[in-house]
């Protein structure tokens, strides 16, 4: 159990460094995040529609956008000089292989909503500190879901002629339901609503990842086994 | 309500097509096989 | 080839008693109160609706005991299985809202349900998409158990947020604890409208599953 952390921890590494040192996905990332919000903003009548009201679904088909487009890279690293196979005869457990690319993938998502959080109060002029605990943990619930989902299916498309247009519409059905809870308990925040009213959707979120990561854990092995 | 017949008159024909439709695709192309 | 022939008589069986039981609902069984003649849409709707996510829920099944008994028999149940839920998926996503303009007064309503229907929907596709993007047969199989599997393992949580949240679909009638609230007349009409469909998804499945069997022969030839 600590050998899969730890290798995962490791390959979790590799891909950051990768990532970090190039920096152009991370970079592309943000900046298309940036770009959504400031599209979002421009193509809303301020005087007829509150900010409030659509807040909660700009702020996640920003974070959804982000998230799609960091799986669409998550397995390209490996396609470069056979690299998957070079990972998958290494002395580490299947595992470890999608908890590292997991962990990357969540690491790099949160960067992005990392930038993008703030942004997004600071251009729809959204109050979300007094909110900031509980929205940070809807935040982490639905991106654990689409990302644990999306790294398991982006191992699946990588190798597929059309990996880039396919990944996001399988993914899309696993999406939805995260994304509609989120938005959901993101909204009931933001109106300021009281807290017992978010915690549904709080634990449909919570449900969906403990069931969904195990599953995806359990089933990784089968898309790089021979 | 009278005026709801065309919906279901609709829905009962889109609904054979369909299902003719696909017998007809299946017949056809065991055909050729 | 044996089974497809079965699956032939069957389909063809199917489709005669779907005349049986159009004329049963349109000719011999009561008007509702309350929605008139576009409640019939039910007889047709709802079967097809069970239908949709058994398939699924086969489909996924097939997938877990692929992966564990490497049999390519299920594999190719669960293609035939996953096309026969496109089928019937469609069916309920038109005749949904056909049903739904003139009692809601209007086409679509991203009610639970409805959503996760679409959804449904959405997952079969994927499912064929996948299947027809992976060229080795080996890899094909494999992968397509996998978001089998995951799509069967979505259907529960649909479930659960259907009925914890009260939505402009119609509640369940049938399929709930306790006995279904439906006079005899048109529960009868129901349950043979469901044999029918039933008689058709095995209908069809056979054939697909034959297909797919002579489509690999010819392969191997």
């Amino acid at each position: 159990m600590v050998e899969i952390l730890r290798h995962g921890w490791l390959l979790a590494r590799k891909d950051l460094l990768v990532e970090f040192r190039s920096r152009t996905a991370i970079l592309s990332a943000v900046v298309f995040t940036v770009l959504v919000l400031l599209v979002f903003n421009f193509g809303r009548d301020p005087t007829a529609v509150a900010a409030v009201d659509l807040a909660p679904s700009i702020l996640w088909v920003t974070f959804t956008f982000a998230a799609v487009l960091a799986l669409n890279r998550a397995f390209q690293l490996e396609l470069e000089n056979q690299a998957l196979d070079g990972l998958l005869l290494a002395p580490v457990s299947r595992a470890s292989i999608y908890l590292g690319k997991l962990v990357a993938n969540l690491i790099f998502v949160a960067v992005v909503e990392g930038v993008g959080l703030p942004l997004f109060a600071l251009f729809f002029n959204v109050a979300i500190l007094p909110v900031l605990g509980p929205l940070l943990v809807v935040i982490a619930l639905a991106t654990v879901g689409f990302v644990a989902v999306g790294t398991l299916f982006s191992a699946m498309t990588a190798r597929t002629r059309f990996a880039e247009l396919l990944l996001p519409v399988l993914l899309l059905p696993f999406m939805l339901p995260p994304l509609i809870w989120a938005v959901f308990a993101t909204a009931a925040l933001l109106a300021g609503r009281p807290l017992s009213e978010a915690t549904a959707w709080l634990r449909f979120l919570a449900a969906f990842d403990l069931v969904f990561v195990t599953l995806a854990f359990l089933l990784f092995p089968a898309t790089v086994n021979e | 309500m009278p005026e709801n017949t065309p919906y279901m008159v609709a829905a009962y024909i889109i609904t054979a097509v369909i299902l003719l439709a696909y017998a007809l695709l299946l017949y056809r192309r065991t055909l050729k096989s | 080839m044996n089974l497809l022939k079965a699956g032939r008589w069957i389909t063809a069986l199917g489709l005669v008693l779907l005349a049986g039981v159009y004329v049963r609902a349109l000719a011999f069984t009561p008007i509702e109160r309350t929605q008139g003649v576009a409640q019939k849409i039910f007889y047709l709707h709802v079967p097809a609706a069970i239908w949709t996510e058994t398939a699924m829920i086969l489909v996924g099944l097939a997938s877990v005991f692929f992966l564990f008994l490497k049999d390519p028999r299920l594999d190719r149940f669960a293609e035939a299985s996953a096309e026969a839920g496109i089928v019937f998926g469609s069916i309920v996503l038109t005749t949904g809202p056909i049903w739904g303009k003139p009692i809601w007064g209007t086409w679509w309503t991203w009610d639970a349900r409805l959503t996760l229907t679409l959804l449904l929907f959405l997952m079969y596709v994927g499912y064929l998409l996948l299947r027809g993007a992976v060229t080795d047969a080996g890899l094909r199989a494999r992968y397509a158990a996998v978001l089998g599997i995951c799509g069967a393992c979505l259907v529960p949580f649909v479930h659960l947020s259907v009925i914890m949240f009260r939505t402009l679909h119609p509640q369940p009638i049938i399929l709930k604890p306790g006995p279904p609230s439906l006079p005899a007349e048109m529960l009868v009409t129901f349950l043979l409208s469901f044999g029918v469909f039933t008689m058709l998804y095995v209908g069809f499945v056979m054939q697909r599953y034959a297909l797919s069997l002579l489509r690999e022969e010819a392969r191997h030839a």
